[in-house]
């Protein structure tokens, strides 16, 4: 089994206050990883270090390893522009830009240097359809994205998102702002997509978490409680904070 | 008996408040008459006089053919106190003319010098601009003339030199785009920075997580999504352009024919045509300058309209 991060003693503090704590943890390849646990445990925080977002929020300190197909991403040398075509993000609220669907999906390879139209075309086509968008856009794709429902927005986030061709998507809370059958659409999508990519998921709905994740981690007050395989998370937990949080007894 | 009372109570409180809401509606209603027909009073008084030299045969000169005044490439053919032949056609392309080289002066700087402040600059140098920003926008008009005759002209008139052209004093179009430039400056810096710090921060991290550069961030998404309030401040701009008399009037060099188009050349707006020899003259001579202030409004008002179509038109439509 190969992980494509692989995290050793993570420490991150905001100022004084630390967000995350010791934190050691492997991500497989081509897997769904759940990251569950109570509001304010870290999960945004701790996704936001595997394409360094972090980097944007003032007196944000990391110590600790975190490696990305076996580079370390923390040192001042790692370029950050090109993790962050390879570590793709998806947020909690649907963020499209205020511009076409196409130019949308099109901004990311823009942004590296893809000029050609017809090349543009492609990739705009392609990763609409994997985001199982462009049935329902290929009419108005220049249109403007803020006129489609919020599924569809996220989807688009998603479409914007694959259009880099990244190795991994990072998804927080991705359909928390969307209604059950955007919500399914969504989790469809994310059965389909890890074939190719690997998806590492904030939720805090159990049911999601089971439905669509090979792996699932536990997290409590900046600290991870359990990894495992998610059936075993849900089934036979080892630690009894985890049994508490999944049976509803507390967070 | 207590339930009679109890209703009684409620009514009396209702109505209680319901008669101070018609009396502050009654208060809003009558401010906004009093404003309303101070500006129709104004209209009035000046649509009465500009059209007067149109349809009355002023004291022996003649009509003034409308037709002619709005086309004429002279402001006076003949004397003054002599002639009716007035001609505006001329200071109406040198007022557009002039106001669009300004806007292409002071848009991109005051647009950059926005985001510079707004993303770029740390926090202590942008709260510094900014309090400038808002100092030069406060500086009365009369001050940016007075350096405007004081520098610019000077400036314009040394450079004139230099390749050879021939300018009077320095006044030229160019002296008075300059000085329209640096008025508008402000106004145009202080709103499109409100306009750039309002774009919501999701957006501009949606950006940067999909490996865009600050740089890019800021000019393909930030910018586009600060466009409709960009374009406001441009309006603005617009409008000072458009309606600034005094400072004009210090460096434009008062044309008394045209149009003006060469950079070097003197010039004259609508309003500095309407404010030269105001107070020295009678008549017809006077009288006229309601029409130019009649021409001016119409002008404005065909600006601010075409301009606020193209903004909703550029605000709906997506941007490369
Ligand atoms: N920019 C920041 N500055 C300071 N403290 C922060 C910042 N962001 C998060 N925190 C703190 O770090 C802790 C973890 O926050 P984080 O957002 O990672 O939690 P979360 O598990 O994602 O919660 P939720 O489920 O509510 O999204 C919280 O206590 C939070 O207050
Ligand atoms: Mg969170």
């Amino acid at each position: 089994m190969d992980n494509i991060f692989s995290i050793k003693d993570l420490d991150l503090y905001y100022g004084n206050f630390q967000a995350l704590k010791s934190i050691s943890l492997d991500i497989d390849r081509n897997k769904v990883t759940a990251l569950i646990g109570p509001s304010g445990c870290g999960k945004s925080t701790f996704l936001r270090c595997l394409n360094r977002m972090n980097d944007l929020i003032e007196n944000c300190k990391i110590e600790g390893k975190i490696q990305y197909s076996q580079m370390d991403i923390q040192t001042k040398s790692f370029n950050v522009i090109e993790l962050r075509t390879k570590v793709g993000m998806v947020f909690q609220k649907p963020n499209p830009f205020p511009m076409s669907i196409y130019d949308n999906v099109a901004y990311g390879p823009r942004c590296s240097g893809i000029k050609k139209k017809s090349e543009l075309d492609v990739i705009v086509e392609k990763a609409l359809k994997r985001a199982a968008l462009y049935e329902e856009v290929s009419s108005r794709l220049k249109d403007n994205a803020l006129g489609l429902s919020g599924g569809q927005q996220q989807r688009l986030c998603i479409a914007r998102a694959i259009a880099m061709e990244p190795d991994v998507i990072l998804m927080d809370e991705p359909t928390s702002a969307l209604d059950p059958i955007a919500t399914l659409k969504i989790e469809e999508l994310i059965n389909d997509l890890k074939r190719n990519y690997t998806i590492v998921i904030v939720t805090h709905n159990m049911q999601q978490a089971a439905r669509i994740s090979d792996k699932t981690a536990f997290f409590l007050m900046g600290e991870l409680i359990e990894i495992d395989s998610t059936d075993k998370i849900f089934t036979q937990p080892k630690n009894k904070k985890t049994e508490d949080y999944i049976t509803g007894r507390f967070g | 008996m207590e339930k009679t009372l109890e209703c009684f109570k409620r009514i009396l409180g209702k109505s209680k408040k319901e008669n101070i809401d018609i009396l502050i509606r009654g208060i809003f209603g009558i401010s906004a008459l009093i404003s309303a027909s101070v500006i129709i009073i104004i209209i009035i008084f000046i649509t009465i006089k500009g059209v007067t030299p149109f349809i009355s045969y002023n004291q022996g000169l003649g009509q003034v053919n409308i037709f002619r005044f709005l086309t004429g490439r002279v402001w006076l053919d003949g004397a003054a106190f002599s002639s009716s032949l007035y001609g505006v056609g001329f200071i109406i392309i040198n007022t557009v003319y002039i106001a669009l080289l300004s806007l292409m002066i002071s848009m991109p700087i005051g647009v950059l010098t926005a985001l510079f402040i707004a993303k770029v600059a740390p926090q202590r140098l942008s709260i510094f601009l900014r309090t400038v920003v808002e100092l030069l926008s406060a500086i009365p008009s009369i001050v940016y003339g007075l350096f405007g005759s004081g520098v610019i002209l000077v400036l314009v008139y040394n450079f004139a030199e230099l390749v050879g052209i021939q300018s009077k004093g320095g006044n030229s179009v160019i002296a008075t785009v300059l000085v329209l430039s640096l008025m508008s400056l402000p106004t145009i810096t202080a709103i499109s920075e409100v306009a750039i710090r309002s774009v919501g921060k999701d957006i501009e991290l949606g950006s940067l997580a999909l490996g865009a550069t600050k740089t890019q961030t800021n000019f393909k998404v930030v910018l586009a999504s600060a466009k409709s309030g960009i374009f406001a401040s441009a309006i603005l701009g617009v409008g000072r352009a458009l309606g600034e008399a005094t400072a004009v009037s210090l460096v434009a060099g008062n044309s008394k024919s045209g149009p003006s188009l060469g950079l070097f050349d003197i010039t004259s707006t609508l309003t500095s045509t309407m404010l030269e020899g105001l107070k020295e003259t009678t008549g017809l001579d006077y009288d006229i300058r309601f029409s130019v202030g009649i021409v001016l409004m119409i002008v404005i008002l065909l600006t601010n309209i075409i301009l606020n179509y193209v903004k909703r038109k550029v605000g709906s439509v997506s941007v490369k």
